[in-house]
């Protein structure tokens, strides 16, 4: 089914506080080093996909008209896609179909966000209705924690072994910050800082939560034909899925979530997956909350039901565990929203070519990559292997 | 290449809806299914075209339009601009994983501040908001310039808009509903010199399905099945500035969509065009650049009648956007409306002629930064 598609390169920025850049320039920062690391130039590109956040956070509505020139797409076809939160997956997929459909050989997906100009938890409340949710939505952390909350209750958690767990989740993505030299959060910290740390949203403490950063990335896409000719290295794109649940939160469970589980299922089934634990060689999931982690490994079937904890007290998903996550330090340590989930791709994308350098799991060939989004809305999963 | 075709469409009226955003969209999508006489669940894929700068105050569109497009646990995504949704509805079919493709586009330009406002958010906060720019101002600078350089006159402009709300009376969808003679065009209130009230588009209420199939899919679902034939899309300059606005890419758009729809002649090839229009002059103008003219022809097409109705290729024989304009869901508007003159179903507005070729055309940004062409066929 379908024309195999290809990742022949990746780029991105260094992310931060990146008050030396304009918004356009950090644009272009990713996207030259995308095309670099492809080997081919902006005559070579047949279309562009870009995403980013609404226009609220971004301060200029539309940006692929603000970004025409930093991304290359003067006299190019465009497609300006966006799903909130996981954007940076869905822009990925166009990337994807657009290639496969034959009506573009490469295809050029760019994905950023500088929020250090913007306000990213007044945007986020305004992605709640105006009528019975946004009266007490509190940003992003609000919605968070009561899905961590319920899941805790849900499965009998007992708050201590949660709080340790989401602990050694801080600690051991902060660790592998130090090895990514595109992080913005490079710092050691320790079991004793994260739980000394100061409350944001009850158990939710300052360093179980993401920063919020200025980057970009930019991922670009070969046919087979090309792939083959022009890139060493091509990581192939192996299964993808992409599900949404209810606008209004209360309607959905959260501790199940199913958008995050059946996205994962449709990916898993294309790419030929039936046991992620021992299939999977890494996994670059979308973590922005220390506590969400631990729901999306259930979800996505790397552990049973409400025994997350137990695996991470373990050390499976660590550096060296039985499926490393995030060894890029994640969301956790990262996260320029629009760009976030296309950086989980590119960081998959690396792993598998074996060119992530210090962040290197040793001999990965499949991995996974994975974005959330809305109000605990949306999920978008993509699998990529080394082999066709 | 596997081929694509449209095989329904349902829209809203432009009008005013009373219904709240999601049962307004939940409502057409339920029309069109019902027409497919399919469930949700067997729909392939969803796609959503809609924006959050034009989406009722709301953040991240694609978040509440989930439910009322019935995309809830399915495969799906959104595109901002719906021409852009159609594209990617017909990749996804294309690619060979899906057999139908839903694509819904949405907006309740009432519940929005006036068009104007929110284009001015296309300029950077830097050097161009600050000067007062929107998307009017940009056009009535593009319609001075493009007056001056080919002597077209201010009738002649102006004439788009008597022949596109005459129209729009037998459209039963339209928004403005009325119809005015060149005096009263002339006579409106200059709201950009030398842009008149009457030649901008309203602003409207609007939600359009199209459902995509695969050819065995189509062939089973419909006996007038429209194929998707070809698509050309290109990006200008952002700073208006950088460019010649009656040079802009409109004319690389539509030569990617002739070529891959092997239309050598447009100006005989097409039957009906639905052109987005908001701004009347400029439908004069992007006729220019979509070949069904010479260069500066523009205003001798609409003296010619060429373009009305009866003529020898009618342009916007549903009223285009000056006469409804939804404004992210007008692209598919077009493409809705250029798929029901070749199945013969556009009702008191269907075209005198025979309709085997149509072309659908959508644009959005300053004096047309990005356009998209669509070509649909018999």
């Amino acid at each position: 089914m379908g024309k195999a598609v290809a990742i022949i390169g990746t780029g991105q920025t260094k992310h931060g506080r990146r008050s030396d850049v304009c918004y356009p320039d950090l644009v272009k920062e990713a996207v030259s080093a995308a095309l670099m690391d492809a080997g081919i130039t902006l005559k070579d590109i047949d279309g562009v996909v870009l995403g980013t956040m609404p226009s609220m956070m971004e301060g200029v509505s539309s940006t692929h008209f603000y970004f025409a020139e930093a991304m290359g797409a003067v006299g190019k076809p465009v497609m300006k896609v966006e799903t909130c939160g996981s954007t940076g997956q869905s822009i990925g997929h166009c990337g994807f179909f657009w290639v496969a459909s034959g009506m573009a050989d490469i295809v050029l997906v760019v994905g950023s966000e500088k929020m250090s100009e913007g306000d990213g938890q007044a945007t986020m409340t305004t992605v709640f209705d105006p009528f019975f949710q946004r009266t007490f939505a509190a940003g992003a952390p609000g919605v968070f924690t009561m899905q961590s909350m319920e899941w805790m209750y849900r499965f009998k958690i007992p708050e201590e072994k949660g709080r340790e767990a989401a602990a050694m989740i801080s600690v051991s993505n902060h660790d592998n910050a130090m090895d990514n030299p595109y992080a913005h959060i490079r710092t050691r910290v320790t079991m004793d800082d994260v739980k000394n740390a100061r409350v944001i949203t009850y158990p939710v403490r300052l360093l179980d939560v993401c920063p919020a950063s200025d980057g970009a990335c930019a991922v670009v896409f070969a046919s087979e034909r090309t792939a083959k000719k022009i890139c060493k290295k091509p990581a192939w794109i192996k299964g993808l899925g992409f599900r949404g649940e209810e606008f209004f939160y209360g309607e959905s469970d959260k501790a199940i979530w199913m958008s995050a589980t059946e996205a994962a299922k449709e990916a898993y089934q294309q790419a030929g997956i039936r046991n992620p634990m021992k299939q999977l060689d890494v996994a670059e999931l979308y973590n922005p909350f220390t506590y969400q982690e631990m729901i999306f490994y259930e979800c996505f079937g790397f552990c049973p039901r409400g025994e997350a904890p137990d695996y991470v007290l373990k050390g499976a998903f660590k550096k060296g565990g039985q499926l490393p996550c995030c060894p890029s330090g994640g969301t956790l340590c990262t996260n320029p929203i629009g760009a976030t989930g296309l950086i989980r791709l590119a960081e998959a994308a690396l792993q598998v070519t074996g060119k992530a350098g210090a962040r290197q799991v040793e001999g990965a060939k499949l991995a996974l990559s994975h974005a959330m989004g809305g109000v605990d809305q949306f999920n978008a999963v993509t699998i990529l292997g080394s082999k066709l | 290449m596997r081929r694509v075709a449209i095989t329904h469409v349902a829209q809203s009226s432009g009008a005013e809806s009373r219904e709240s955003l999601m049962d307004f969209t939940y409502q057409i999508n339920r029309e069109i299914l019902d027409k497919a006489g399919l469930k949700r669940e067997d729909v392939g894929c969803i796609i959503a075209g809609s924006a959050d700068i034009f989406h009722s105050g709301l953040s991240c569109a694609n978040a509440f339009d989930w439910d009322g497009i019935g995309a809830f646990l399915k495969e799906g995504s959104r595109a901002e601009e719906s021409a852009m949704s159609f594209i990617y509805g017909c990749m996804r079919i294309l690619s060979g994983h899906y057999d139908t493709v839903l694509v819904t586009a949405l907006v309740k330009g009432s519940e929005n501040p006036d068009n104007d406002p929110i284009t001015s958010f296309y300029g950077d906060p830097f050097y161009l908001r600050p000067v007062g720019i929107n998307e009017s101002v940009v056009a009535a600078m593009q319609m001075r310039q493009y007056m001056e350089r080919y002597k077209v006159t201010e009738e002649q402009c102006a004439k788009v808009a008597v022949k596109n709300l005459a129209n729009a009376l037998f459209n039963p969808y339209a928004d403005r509903k009325r119809r005015v003679s060149l005096k009263d065009v002339m006579s409106s209130e200059r709201v950009y010199d030398p842009l008149k009230a009457l030649e901008c588009a309203p602003k409207s209420d609007g939600v359009v399905s199209v459902l995509l199939a695969s050819e065995s899919r189509a062939k089973k679902l419909t006996k007038k099945p429209v194929w998707f034939a070809g698509y050309g899309c290109s990006m200008d300059h952002f700073n208006p500035g950088d460019r010649d606005l009656l040079n802009g890419q409109l004319k690389t758009a539509a030569a990617a969509a002739y070529k891959m729809a092997g239309v050598r002649d447009p100006k005989k090839k097409i039957d009906v065009a639905e052109v987005c229009e908001p701004y009347a002059f400029q439908e004069l103008l992007w006729c220019e650049q979509l070949g069904f003219c010479g260069e500066g022809g523009g205003g001798k097409l609409i003296d010619s009648g060429a373009t009305q109705m009866d003529g020898a290729l009618p342009v916007n024989p549903s009223g285009g956007v000056l006469a409804t304009n939804p404004y992210p869901a007008r692209g598919l508007y077009r493409i809705a409306e250029a798929a029901l003159q070749i199945k013969g179903e556009a009702g008191e507005h269907q075209v005198g002629k025979k309709v085997k070729t149509a072309l659908a055309h959508s644009t959005h940004g300053f004096g047309g930064q990005c356009h998209s062409v669509v070509i649909l066929s018999a």
